[in-house]
C-alpha cells in the first residue's frame, strides 16, 4: 500500500490528527511513524516532557497502522498494552517503529519501540495485542 | 475512608489549576472524590479523541493517557515526600468498546508503596455504567524522595 494513501487514512481519524504525526514507512509487517512535539502533549509542565499516556497513543496508533494499513472505517481492535518506559520523552519529535510479531486469523501481536535521538536510546517500547475479527 | 487534610486537598486544587499547558489541561478532568484510599476524576466527552468519523467511539490511547494521570494524583495523595514520579511501566486491557459520548469516569488508588515504587490500579467506566467498566489497568511508578516536594516543584515560578 503507497504512503500517501495510508496518510490520508490516517489523517481521517480525529484522535490520530490531535496526535499529529506521519507515517514514514509501512510494510508487509512493520510501520514507522514520526509525530510532532506539541504543547496539548506534555504531561509534565515543569520539565515539558511528553506524558506518558501520548507515548503510548502514539505507539499503539503506529502498532494498529502496522496490522491494517488499510483499514475501512477505524483502526485496528486494541485488546491490550503494556509499556515499559525507559527515558523521558523530552520535547522535539518522537519516532515509533512497530513490528508485527504474529498475525494469526484472529489476533495479532506488535512489538513497538520509540526513541527520539537514536533507536539505541529507546523512550519506551510496549507490546500490543489486536484482534482481527 | 480516610480523609485526607484540607492542606493536601488546597495543594492539590492549586497544582491542578496551575497547569496551564499540556494534556491533562486538555482533557478537562475535574476531580470528583479525593482520598488516601481511592481518586476519582472525570474527563467529559471530546470529539478529538474519538477514531471514527461519527465520533463516538475513543480511542484506546485516551484512556491509557487517563490512568496514568489519575495513577499519578493518587500516589500524590497517598504518598508523603515524594520529589519525583515517573511511571516506570502500564498494562492496560481494553474491556469493551469505549462507545458512547457520555462523561468517562476513572477510578483509581495506589495499593501499595514502598520508599522507591509505588503500584497502582484503576478502571475506567462511562457514567451511570458502573458495571459497564470499559478499561482497567495496572502501573508502577519510580519515586525519589527528596527535599523539594513534588508540590513545590509543580509550582515553582508561579505567581
Amino acid at each position: 500500500m503507497d504512503l500517501q494513501a495510508v496518510n490520508m487514512n490516517v489523517f481521517r481519524v480525529p484522535f490520530f490528527r490531535f496526535l499529529n504525526f506521519d507515517i514514514l514507512e509501512v510494510g508487509k509487517f512493520h510501520a514507522k511513524a514520526e509525530m510532532a512535539f506539541d504543547s496539548r502533549h506534555i504531561g509534565n509542565p515543569i520539565m515539558e516532557h511528553y506524558h506518558g499516556g501520548i507515548i503510548a497513543s502514539f505507539m499503539e496508533a503506529t502498532a494498529a497502522i502496522a496490522v491494517q494499513p488499510d483499514f475501512a472505517d477505524v483502526p485496528a481492535k486494541p485488546i491490550n498494552l503494556t509499556v515499559d518506559y525507559l527515558r523521558p520523552g523530552v520535547k522535539g519529535p518522537l519516532t515509533a517503529q512497530a513490528t508485527v510479531t504474529r498475525k494469526g486469523s484472529r489476533i495479532a501481536s506488535v512489538r513497538v519501540l520509540s526513541w527520539q535521538a537514536s533507536p539505541e536510546k529507546s523512550v519506551a517500547e510496549g507490546l500490543y495485542h489486536f484482534l482481527l475479527v | 475512608m480516610s480523609e485526607i487534610t484540607q492542606e493536601k486537598m488546597d495543594q492539590i486544587a492549586q497544582m491542578w489549576n496551575a497547569r496551564g499547558k499540556g494534556l491533562i489541561t486538555h482533557m478537562a478532568l475535574k476531580i470528583e472524590e479525593v482520598s488516601t484510599e481511592a481518586v476519582q476524576v472525570r474527563m467529559p466527552f471530546n470529539p478529538d479523541f474519538c477514531v471514527d468519523s461519527d465520533q463516538t467511539l475513543l480511542h484506546g490511547g485516551i484512556l491509557t493517557a487517563l490512568l496514568d494521570s489519575v495513577f499519578g494524583l493518587a500516589n500524590f495523595v497517598a504518598i508523603e515526600g515524594v520529589s519525583t514520579m515517573a511511571t516506570l511501566d502500564l498494562r492496560v486491557d481494553y474491556l469493551r468498546p469505549a462507545r458512547s459520548r457520555a462523561d468517562v469516569i476513572v477510578r483509581a488508588h495506589c495499593y501499595r508503596k514502598t520508599r522507591h515504587i509505588a503500584f497502582n490500579s484503576g478502571s475506567i467506566w462511562f457514567d451511570n455504567h458502573v458495571d459497564d467498566e470499559i478499561a482497567r489497568g495496572t502501573a508502577s511508578f519510580a519515586l525519589t524522595r527528596g527535599k523539594t516536594s513534588l508540590f513545590e516543584a509543580m509550582t515553582r515560578g508561579k505567581p
